[in-house]
């Protein structure tokens, strides 16, 4: 799940300052960002109430079922007529289906959300940085846990010397490494992370 | 005598801490250096500590060996990517520095710059290869470089964290990727030190333990609250809150901590907060002078 976070409404409006009186269509997502309740059609309906408070010319609001994944602008049209009225499209997606759409048509497109992480929902919670699509896993030396992206510090070879009793330094959450440690202990690999791991190759995949 | 010579000669080590300023004025170094000429076998200069922006150490390091002062030259994979590591190596190779101290680095949001983007393309280990790699003469991808480095490199550890088997990954992985010395972050715990000095002792590598004279109880808060890692006991801590010259009192805490530690390691490294005013001292104290 690609993960995001609401922009505040002040940076949303520097962005749309200039262009208020030109017709504006709020665009959310149902897949990640509806799941998170930060683009899905409570929070497209909140957006658009927000917007005309603010006095800015809001059209309309859709829900679009992924706005990472398009067959063509054409059936996004016939599918949500009212996006082919606007002026400019205020996207309440992850920075995917922002890009997607900014390529696709001729319209002013405009984020409303920032994309922060790549996570896993599991239940309730929200888990982040779970990859950081380094172009080249190496998870398999970890028992399937990411050090990479886990790490704040994208530390390969073992934990940073801020590690200590099992909390990381950086985040508020248990340090990967002690994680490692633990998963790697109970399946009877330890041995495995005496493995020195060479520099991950960027760039291979693109 | 170098730092590596002094360290082969089997000698008891000191070393000290310098951090390069905030700005542009270099002449507080000079000072400083005053100060730790001739009672130290080398000195440190730190990589933007805390992620703070200062000066590039690849400057103070340079000024220290003109002034016949051995350096140690901290290098963090914080603001670097592999390029721009290797780069600074070959500089610092070319200024005449030749002890590199290989660091992963404080994390970005702990600094003045919290919205940096941290880099982090290789990690302390990785970094260690880079150096035994262009010590040989070679880049990290196997390019012949016009002349090899001669760096002595060194890796840093925490002695109090735990449990042990953790911290054995990485330090076993750093001798093997080519440190030839370790300096710790700071002990205040002599038991946790000669604790960890008992495991890894049979790793044959020369350790040379930090140490931080406490200036006040106010400052040793500080500590625990910001430096990740940190572990203070609670009679120091007490010692300090009552003492009426806390200063003093730091510096023979410090000096104990030193006597409890010096049997199991080969040298220590003074980080004072502030300033080396009360370095000599400290060394008096505890026979090192
Ligand atoms: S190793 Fe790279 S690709 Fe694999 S999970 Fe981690 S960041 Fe993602
Ligand atoms: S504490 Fe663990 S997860 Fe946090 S930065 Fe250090 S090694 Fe990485």
């Amino acid at each position: 799940m690609i993960v995001t976070r609401s922009k505040p409404i002040e940076e949303i409006m520097d962005q749309i300052d200039q262009i208020m009186d030109q017709k504006i269509c709020v665009i959310g997502c149902s897949l990640c960002a509806g799941k998170l309740k930060t683009g899905g059609e409570p929070e497209v309906k909140n957006m658009i109430r927000q917007l005309q408070d603010k006095r800015v010319n809001v059209i309309d609001g859709v829900v679009l079922k992924h706005a990472c994944s398009i067959e063509s602008w054409e059936s996004l049209i016939k599918e949500q007529p009212v996006i082919s009225d606007a002026e400019v499209l205020l996207v309440m997606s992850c920075g995917i289906g922002v890009s997607l759409l900014g390529r696709l048509c001729d319209k002013i497109v405009i984020p409303a959300l920032d994309t922060v992480s790549l996570g896993a929902a599991l239940n309730d919670e929200i888990l982040l940085e779970m990859c950081s699509m380094c172009g080249q896993c190496t998870v398999g030396f970890f028992s399937g846990l990411c050090p990479k992206s886990g790490c704040p510090k994208s530390q390969l070879n073992g934990p940073c010397g801020g590690s200590n009793d099992g909390e990381c330094e950086v985040r508020e959450r248990k340090c990967i490494w002690t994680r490692i440690y633990e998963v790697m202990e109970a399946k009877n690999m330890l041995s495995m992370l005496n493995e020195t791991l060479s520099p991950t190759e960027y760039n291979r995949g693109l | 005598m170098g730092l590596e010579e002094a360290i082969r000669s089997g000698k008891f080590i000191v070393t000290a801490e310098i951090c390069p300023p905030k700005g542009t004025d270099i002449s507080g170094l000079f000072s400083e250096a005053a100060l730790l000429q001739g009672i130290v076998d080398a000195v440190n200069v730190t990589d933007c500590p805390r992620a703070m922006v200062r000066m590039s150490p690849l400057v103070l390091s340079s000024e220290l060996i003109k002034m016949n002062i051995d350096t140690i030259m901290h290098l963090t994979c914080r603001d670097r990517n592999r390029i721009a590591i290797q780069s600074d190596l070959l500089a610092a190779h070319a200024l005449g520095i030749r002890n590199v101290l290989a660091m992963s680095g404080d994390f970005t949001t702990m600094g003045d710059h919290p919205y940096a983007k941290p880099v982090f393309d290789l990690d302390s280990v990785q970094m260690l290869q880079v150096i035994t790699k262009m010590n040989r003469g070679f880049d990290l991808m196997d390019n012949p470089l016009g002349g090899a480095t001669s760096l002595y490199a060194g890796a840093v550890v925490n002695p109090g964290a735990r449990p042990l088997g953790f911290v054995r990954i990485k330090l076993q992985k750093k001798i093997s990727a080519g440190a030839r010395f370790i300096q710790t972050q700071a002990v205040f715990d002599a038991d946790l030190f000669n604790e960890f000095m008992d495991e890894f002792k049979s790793l044959n590598i020369p350790v040379i333990a930090g140490i931080i004279p406490l200036r006040s109880a106010k400052s040793a808060g500080f500590m625990i609250e910001n430096i990740p890692g940190v572990k203070i006991p609670q009679a120091a801590i007490n010692r300090m809150e009552s003492a009426s010259d806390p200063v003093t009192e730091g510096l023979k805490i410090a000096a104990e901590t030193i006597d409890r530690i010096k049997e199991n390691c080969q040298g220590v490294h003074i980080m004072p907060i502030g300033n080396h005013d009360h370095t000599k001292r400290l060394l008096e104290m505890c026979s090192l002078l």
